[in-house]
């Protein structure tokens, strides 16, 4: 019950659960402010802003999308593969994926 | 007349009548107006402050749809950790810990950090940071920053090359405290775009910079100067989390961009950290463990709430043990803790925390 | 000049950090035939803690802090040659100060350790990283009135209360007063490994120390 932990579930997005690592990545790449970033993920992925931190939507728009759940089902994509669907609907660039393109363009 | 619980600034639990913890309120949040030069708070928002306290609940949270991101600091050493550094002390590995945060967590993102958490220390040890930062890249979702503390203190002896301006300054020698506070802004820029452009070159989302202005307004100055250059050479998203709530001038005279450093409070530190290209900023208010909770919360609500309306970047509010209306105590009571997160959020409004 | 106006002006030249004008002030001063301990108490003081209050609100700096208690000093010693020898140089106690072992901080510590020189305590500053076994003879061989140690991390604040069971093994803790600051601390902790008090800033530890010793 650590001090991170209750500051999340207070008031946290929730992750992968969740859209709050997509919003995360709006204020990250563009400096969006909250609000405009739920409204940018909200419309790329077809939902409402309210939507984005419940996790009854989420966990099928995340599934249909293939951008990683929190759950480890097997096929599900995971780590890079889902951050390279996450580029590609949020139209951002992921370093990291870019990253792995560059290595594999033989 | 009926008492609520509330804590002490230290985390003591203490109870006070509606009456006690309003004259709180608004002596807090006109202590923050005073210094910062800032609006208090308005009667609504005391009163939406006064709902939280009031509230009965162990725990308190936002409503359905208000929730924020959450960003970290000091990396996995709050699970692995257990040398000083308040880390709970489970042997894991860094990318374990990360990957913890991600899915047992659900954190929104996560951070990279070396044991000896300051950019000094971490240079000569720069291939193992990106090593692990490229195991984690791959096995994980949420963007993944790298953080560490600018602390200018490593470069002043015992510890660096120039001499201590603690020692300096009571020695009467201040032209020399002078110079070694500016020669440790030199050293400390090449150190933190160094290790911020190795962290870049193996795909890192993101550099925190945690506790900028620890060691004073030399500190600071070294970190917008480094946060410029990475936003010019890299594509690293850059978060600056500050040490409290005005800018220590232990040199005072340093500037940026025209402004001088010292003494600048949380609104005036935001506009400086866009200058330099900072995507998130993360204000710090500290917590005064002689006053009441209601006091600093409502005190640290103003300072951010000030700096939310005129910042033009998303504002991450710093609220580890002892800042941001957190009591100071290791392991911070999670009443006080989540109505804090409930102020920042409905209050002052942040971008997350 | 009236006495009232000495004490505004010493008090404002104090602020502002003016060694020339305080000198000259203070000489003035003693012309007219004025007590020098009240210039002192009351108009040097008074500037010293309004600095204080300044500093704490981030509108002066440290190296202003530390150039205004050149100032005074420069003053007192000129008001000390009309004082009483048996008033001159005396120091209201004397303070053992440092960072308790294991921890490096001491920008804190430095201020409070400026702060009461200020106010007239003689203070020995140990320095950052102190064993506990050098505390304790430092206070032995001065004969310390007080101890202090500043501790920012939660795992150095054990040393404090190390501090403390070893002033007591020592035989010296009934004689003096053991005073502790820094971030990571609060009154709670003091309270609970038996420390005479703890101190928020350097205002408060000269406040409290002030009102032990005058």
């Amino acid at each position: 019950m650590g001090m991170s932990i209750a500051h999340g579930v207070a008031a946290g997005m929730g992750g992968i659960r969740t859209a709050g690592d997509l919003v995360a990545r709006m204020q990250m790449a563009r400096k969006m402010r909250i609000n405009d970033a739920k409204a940018y993920v909200a419309k790329k992925l077809k939902i409402s802003p309210s939507d984005l931190s419940d996790v009854y939507v989420m966990r099928d728009v995340r599934e249909e999308l293939d951008i990683g759940i929190i759950t480890s089902v097997p096929g599900c994509a995971k780590g890079i593969e889902a951050k390279a669907r996450i580029a590609q609907l949020l139209d951002i660039e992921i370093a990291s994926v870019n990253r792995l393109k560059n290595k594999i363009n033989f | 007349m009926k008492k609520h619980l509330t804590r002490r600034g230290d985390g003591a639990l203490i109870e006070m009548t509606s009456e006690e913890i309003m004259s709180s309120l608004e002596a807090g949040t006109e202590d923050a107006a005073d210094r910062g030069k800032i609006a208090p708070l308005s009667k609504d928002d005391l009163e939406c402050l006064l709902d939280i306290f009031m509230d009965t609940n162990r725990f308190v949270s936002v409503e359905q749809g208000e929730e924020v991101v959450v960003t970290h600091d000091i990396g996995t050493l709050r699970l692995m950790g257990d040398q000083g550094n308040s880390g709970v002390g489970i042997p894991l590995s860094r990318v374990q810990g990360i990957q913890v945060h991600e899915r047992a967590f659900c954190s929104d993102t996560m951070e990279l950090g070396h044991i000896d958490y300051s950019f000094k220390p971490v240079k000569p040890v720069i291939a193992m940071e990106q090593q692990e930062m490229e195991n984690a890249l791959l096995s994980t979702i949420i963007p993944l920053f790298y953080g560490a503390m600018p602390n200018l203190g490593t470069y002043y002896s015992p510890d660096g090359p120039f001499g201590n301006p603690s020692d300096l300054l009571p020695a009467g020698k201040v032209k020399e405290a002078y110079e070694a506070q500016e020669g440790a802004v030199e050293h400390a820029i090449r150190d933190m775009v160094y290790v911020g452009e190795k962290l870049a070159q193996v795909g890192c989302d993101g550099i925190n910079f945690d506790t900028t202005g620890a060691a004073g307004d030399a500190d600071f100055k070294a970190t917008l100067h480094a946060v410029e250059l990475l936003k010019k050479n890299t594509n690293l998203s850059v978060q600056v989390g500050m040490a409290g709530e005005f800018v220590l001038g232990m040199h005072g005279g340093l500037e940026y961009e025209g402004k001088r450093l010292a003494g600048l409070y949380c609104n005036d530190q935001v506009k400086l950290a866009e200058k330099a290209g900072a995507d998130i900023f993360g204000p710090v208010v500290n917590t005064k463990p002689s006053k009441d909770m209601p006091w600093n919360l409502s005190r640290a609500v103003t300072f951010v709430k000030a700096c939310v309306e005129v910042s033009n970047i998303p504002i991450h509010v710093n609220m580890g043990m002892g800042v941001g209306g957190s009591p100071i105590f290791e392991t911070p009571p999670i009443d006080s803790v989540s109505r804090a997160s409930k102020a920042m959020v409905k209050i002052a409004k942040v971008d997350g925390l | 000049m009236e006495k009232a106006e000495y004490m505004k002006k010493a008090t404002q030249y104090i602020v502002d950090a003016d060694e020339e004008a305080v000198e000259k002030l203070a000489r003035d001063y003693l012309e007219d035939g004025f007590d020098p301990l009240e210039m002192i108490e009351k108009g040097l003081s008074e500037g010293i803690r309004k600095l204080g209050d300044l500093f704490d609100r981030g509108e002066v700096f440290l190296p202003h802090l530390i150039i205004a208690s050149e100032a005074m000093t420069a003053a007192v010693k000129i008001l000390e040659q009309a004082m009483p020898a048996d008033q001159v140089g005396k120091k209201l106690a004397k303070v053992v100060i440092g960072t308790i072992e294991g921890d490096v901080h001491d920008i804190g510590k430095g201020i409070v350790a400026t702060m009461l020189r200020v106010y007239g305590f003689e203070v020995i500053d140990l320095g950052r990283d102190v064993p506990i076994a050098t505390f304790v003879e430092k206070a032995k061989e001065v004969g310390a009135d007080v101890v202090g140690s500043s501790a920012l991390m939660t795992t150095t604040m054990a040393g404090q209360k190390a501090l403390e069971q070893a002033l007591k093994d020592a035989g010296l803790r009934d004689n003096l007063i053991t005073m502790l600051g820094g971030a990571a601390t609060t009154e709670h902790w003091a309270a609970k490994i038996g420390a005479n008090f703890w101190a928020e800033s350097a205002g408060d530890t000269v406040m409290k120390l002030k009102e032990t010793f005058s």
